[in-house]
């Protein structure tokens, strides 16, 4: 019995490795081809049959990137940007988030319901009224700006509210009898619980931010102010694509996402609620 | 009726209210210059004091653009006006191509401080010139005896209501490229400056050989609506803001042909793949290609560098339809407007004057870009540029009989402009057939010209 | 009011009302540093953007009230029609697929196995990587005739290559080959936010299942979704949000140079954005997206009402 259950769990084990190590290899395809064609002349990146490693590797698109256009203030000011909403925005969505899901106060759920519809409505419908008053408050060409627009939304306080939810009350309810504020909770509790649930949203607002397109190209228009994906686009002008630079700075600017990514891997623990509540 | 104007009132003395807060908060710095004199004769002498001092006092310009880096004539032209006007400093602002008049109508409703606005396109021009953006210049144009003639007829094809917005400084128009080995290769002779649509055609399918990495496509035609679409409007019977569309047919039907024919590259996969027309061109994998002039400068620089390996190559004037003069073809112009609530409208003005003039025109053929102003001094200094095809017919086809607007003017271009290249797009993925595709073209443009 | 304030900082109040009144003020002093940001630079903007749906604006003259003109204007609109149901469609193609696979992914890597991180990373590459470039590569496989898929397809079926599906150029197939492309790009995200809540399950509860003879399906479908159930209401609704509120993506894999969908891929916010800046017409545009808001409300109380149901 035991034996041919071990058998079977190591067949299904080698199995999901070998459906997962297949899976990995298609989800690796297109950087493949992003990093294959970094390497190439513009004209040869879309040229059937698909080269993929180039005969006369162009490392000059990799120089090229940083000279053509201003690409390191770019990546300062994307990564200033980047760092001051996420932080921003753990603080405030964690704090908000404790209310919502913990503390009982008159409209809460309307409130909430309130927060999460706004979610949906498209920025595209309130942008210019938003620019409009932004600029009446002199925040435009300002990184102020994007800050004042990333770092408080609903988004990251619906995110941390879900993930307190599962967090038990009767852990709130110790410590209140033990005499915290509802401060000291948050603080002292919540927020350690809640690693993987901020690491979670650590990187998605970093990413986010990171990958912001239309309002850094809407409220930064003097060139030492913009980002990084405002740089990546001017390598497409009006009648032509230097694809392979694009692809080149893509490679680039996608590291430090990744670096963030992997630093946070180990906040990803099983258990940590858990054990607080054994603790 | 009262109703509704309180209402509208009410909100737009809301918006205004943050306006003039964000005015009020740049102005700081510029408030001796700047403050808006009344617009009445009265002050006419106090104004023309002040024009005085505006030619003295430092005043700086910002000028919406896009792709600077990518644009050689940008830095010279600010260069030679500062020559001219040491006081002057002109900052540009570069919004981006993509989009670049939805950025430029978003940032002038925001109040932005831009003074000099670059027209791309004639929709945009036209939203702009309804959302009361743009500075009217028929008064102007009167002062400094600017005449609209030396313009080619561009000036009366962009009037709304019989005032001018804009001026172009650069008119660029439709040309055929050909690789000379190509035709070389297969024994055909070059084509001239006089081509019709059909012997076009023919030419493509001689021109056509080889398969898979080896294949020579007789022709090209990029998925812009503007590189197929247009064929129709050449003869000068119909134009594209009409409303009926089943003059297009013929067009459609030669161009669908010779795709199935495989004479050019199947438009969806041309779409898909992002294929760009230089790419194919720089091969050797296109025989002809029709093509804007903007494509010259690029592909001079692109032989130098090496990247494109046609180099071996001419321009003819475009292919026209039976009984339609050779040099009838397809433009589209790059202008300049002035912001109407700059605050530097006089010197912005003269700036504008100066681009868009004789002066301009000079620094911006000597890029290799075709000037609005098209002398033959102009036709001249772009033949001599080293690298420019060197045969008598290149230089000829340089010179034009008719442009006609690949955009005309109306108020409603942008929606109109919508529906011709969603529908566009459907008939040449093969997603609708051709008479139901213009069907829905008149019907939908219909719709919005009555709406 | 300022009187219940200055007991509330002093010593915890005997009575229940002012009690109660700290219990709130505490409450609102939470949500207060997240909200007055988000409702001064977001909430006041997307008022105004609901009264310009009564307006008709170009976005620089003066406006003028027309009621429910917009309205009435959006039922007799086809092309708003089309643009509703593509929207919907996409969102009914997209949504359960992407659960579950961000679901069996968050499962699988939760687990202790070989290269976890690496491959953690691998998933969520594509939700990282500019769309731009992604976008191009996706399109450049699946191009109808010379694009490797076509190839191989014709290689293993024979079926000639004209008369295989043209994706993406393709008005029957676009919508597959776009909820594909979503899938493959965003279902990393999801896995993290899953992968985030399988940390909060209690592993106490595995170890009482398993003692009561339960096996891993049991355990699945009575600890872990469950257990699951506020991540998942999470999951959903943003899922559902970003699906109605897609745009990037149809842009940058169906329209060409001129930024333009046909109708077979027109989505809710493309027909909002083309109404605004290209037509003009902020107030048309605006009772697009107060549709598009209501829809999401409505969508958003019943789950609401669900998750509060399923908690108990």
């Amino acid at each position: 019995m035991v034996g041919s259950n071990k058998t079977l769990k190591f067949g299904a084990l080698m199995l999901a490795y070998l459906l997962l190590i297949v899976v990995v290899l298609c989800m690796l395809v297109p950087y493949a081809w992003m990093l294959s064609s970094s390497l190439k002349l513009n004209k040869d990146v879309f040229t059937f049959p698909m080269q993929w490693i180039p005969e006369l590797p162009r490392w000059a698109n990799y120089v090229d990137i940083w000279t053509k256009i201003p690409l390191g203030r770019f990546i300062y000011n994307t990564a200033k940007l980047s760092i001051i909403v996420t932080v921003l925005q753990l603080l405030t969505s964690s704090f908000a988030a404790y209310a919502f899901s913990k503390l009982q106060f008159k409209g809460k759920n309307v409130l909430f319901l309130g927060y999460i519809a706004t979610i949906a409505i498209p920025w595209q419908a309130y942008m210019v009224p938003q620019f409009i008053l932004m600029r009446s408050m002199g925040l435009n060409n300002t990184h102020l700006a994007i800050i004042l627009l990333q770092a408080f939304s609903a988004f990251g306080v619906f995110l941390m509210r879900q993930f307190y939810q599962s967090i038990p009350d009767e852990l709130c309810e110790a410590a209140r009898i033990d005499g915290l504020s509802e401060y000291g909770i948050w603080a002292r509790i919540m927020l350690p619980l809640s690693k993987p649930a901020l690491s979670t949203l650590t990187i998605f607002t970093f990413v986010s931010t990171w990958n912001d397109f239309l309002g850094p190209m809407i409220y930064l228009t003097k060139t030492e102010l913009k980002t990084i994906q405002i740089g990546l686009r001017m390598f497409i002008s009006q009648y032509s694509a230097e694809y392979g630079l694009i692809m080149a700075a893509s490679v680039i600017s996608i590291i430090p996402v990744l670096i963030v990514f992997l630093g946070l891997q180990k906040y990803f623990v099983q258990g940590v609620a858990s054990s607080g509540i054994k603790g | 009726m009262g109703m509704k104007k309180i209402f509208g009132l009410t909100l737009t003395v809301i918006l205004s209210i943050g306006l003039l807060a964000g005015c009020g908060g740049n102005n700081n710095k510029t408030v001796n210059s700047a403050d808006p004199a009344p617009n009445n004769s009265a002050n006419a002498v106090n104004k023309a004091e002040e024009d005085n001092n505006a030619s003295q006092e430092p005043v700086t310009l910002k000028w919406a653009l896009w792709d600077w880096e990518a644009t050689a004539y940008y830095q010279p032209l600010i260069d030679a006006y500062k020559e001219i006007n040491p006081q002057v400093t002109i900052e540009y602002v570069d919004l981006g191509s993509t989009d670049y008049m939805t950025m430029l109508s978003t940032q002038l409703s925001g109040g932005a401080d831009l003074d000099i606005l670059t027209i791309k396109d004639i929709p945009g021009y036209a939203n702009l010139v309804k959302q009361n953006h743009l500075e009217p210049l028929k008064g102007y144009m009167g002062e400094q005896s600017i005449d609209p003639a030396q313009y080619g007829g561009t000036v009366e094809q962009i009037e709304v209501d019989g005032e001018v917005y804009a001026l172009p400084f650069r008119s660029d128009f439709w040309v055929v490229y050909y690789n000379k080995d190509l035709f070389d290769k297969a024994g055909v002779p070059y084509p001239d400056n006089d081509m019709t649509l059909t012997e076009y055609d023919e030419l493509a399918r001689k021109l056509t050989s080889g398969s898979g990495a080896e294949k020579v496509y007789g022709g090209h035609y990029h998925t812009w609506r503007s590189a197929v679409q247009l064929f129709g409007i050449l003869d000068g019977q119909n134009t594209i803001i009409d409303g009926q569309y089943d003059f297009l047919k013929p067009t459609y039907e030669l161009i669908l042909k010779e795709q199935e024919d495989g004479i050019v590259m199947d438009y969806a996969t041309l779409k898909t793949s992002s294929t760009h027309y230089s790419g194919v061109f720089y091969n050797n994998s296109v025989a002809m290609m029709n093509m804007g002039s903007w494509f010259i400068a690029t592909q001079i620089e692109k032989v130098k560098s090496g990247e494109s390996q046609a180099t071996n190559w001419g321009i003819v004037k475009y292919p026209h339809p039976d009984g339609v003069e050779a040099g009838t073809t397809l433009g589209t112009i790059t202008s300049l407007a002035v912001n109407q609530k700059s605050k530097n409208k006089d010197a912005a003005l003269d700036f504008m004057k100066f681009v868009t003039g004789a002066n301009g025109a000079a620094v911006i053929a000597s890029t290799g870009t075709i000037p609005a102003i098209k002398t033959d001094e102009v036709v001249n200094s772009i033949a001599s540029i080293d690298g420019f095809p060197s045969d008598e017919n290149s230089k000829a086809a340089l010179t034009t009989a008719k442009t006609y607007l690949e955009m005309p003017l109306h108020e409603k271009s942008a929606d109109i402009e919508v529906v011709l290249n969603e529908v566009h797009d459907s008939i040449m993925t093969k997603n609708t057939t051709i008479d139901k595709g213009l069907e829905d073209m008149t019907t939908r443009v219909q719709q919005v010209l009555n709406n | 009011m300022q009187n219940e304030t200055v007991i509330s900082t002093g010593k915890p109040p005997k009575t229940g009302v002012s009690k109660s009144v700290k219990e709130h003020l505490v409450a609102y002093s939470f949500i207060a540093p997240n909200f007055i940001g988000f409702a001064l630079f977001t909430l006041v903007p997307m008022i105004f953007a609901f009264v310009l749906a009564f307006v008709k604006w170009d976005g620089a003259n003066p406006m003028d009230y027309v009621g429910l003109k917009n309205f009435n204007r959006l039922i007799q609109d086809p092309t708003f029609h089309k643009a509703l149901w593509n929207t919907i469609i996409y969102t009914i193609g997209v949504v359960p697929l992407t659960m579950v696979c961000a679901l069996g992914l968050a499962i699988l890597l939760n687990q202790k196995i070989l290269g976890r991180n690496i491959m953690r990373t691998v998933f969520f590459f594509p939700y990282v990587a500019s769309l731009v470039a992604v976008a191009a590569v996706w399109n450049f496989i699946f191009s109808p005739t010379m694009g490797p898929i076509n190839n191989i397809l014709h290689a293993i079926t024979g079926i000639p290559i004209e008369e295989l599906p043209r994706w993406a150029a393709d008005k029957d197939w676009a919508m597959f080959t776009v909820v594909l492309f979503t899938v493959w790009k965003n279902m990393g995200y999801y896995m993290v936010i899953y992968l985030a809540g399988l940390q909060g399950v209690n592993p106490e509860l595995y170890e009482a299942a398993e003692l009561d003879g339960a096996n891993a399906w049991k355990r699945f479908r009575n600890v872990t979704i469950p257990q699951l159930a506020p991540t998942t209401f999470f999951v959903l609704m943003i899922l559902i949000i970003n699906s109605f509120k897609v745009y990037d993506i149809f842009i940058n894999l169906f329209a060409g140079a001129d930024n333009q969908l046909n109708d077979s891929t027109r989505v809710l916010v493309y027909q909002i954005y083309n109404t605004a800046f290209r037509s003009l017409d902020y107030g048309y545009a605006s009772a697009m997206a107060i549709v598009l808001f209501l829809l999401v409300l409505g969508i958003t109380i019943v789950q609401f009402r669900g998750e509060k149901k399923y908690g108990q």
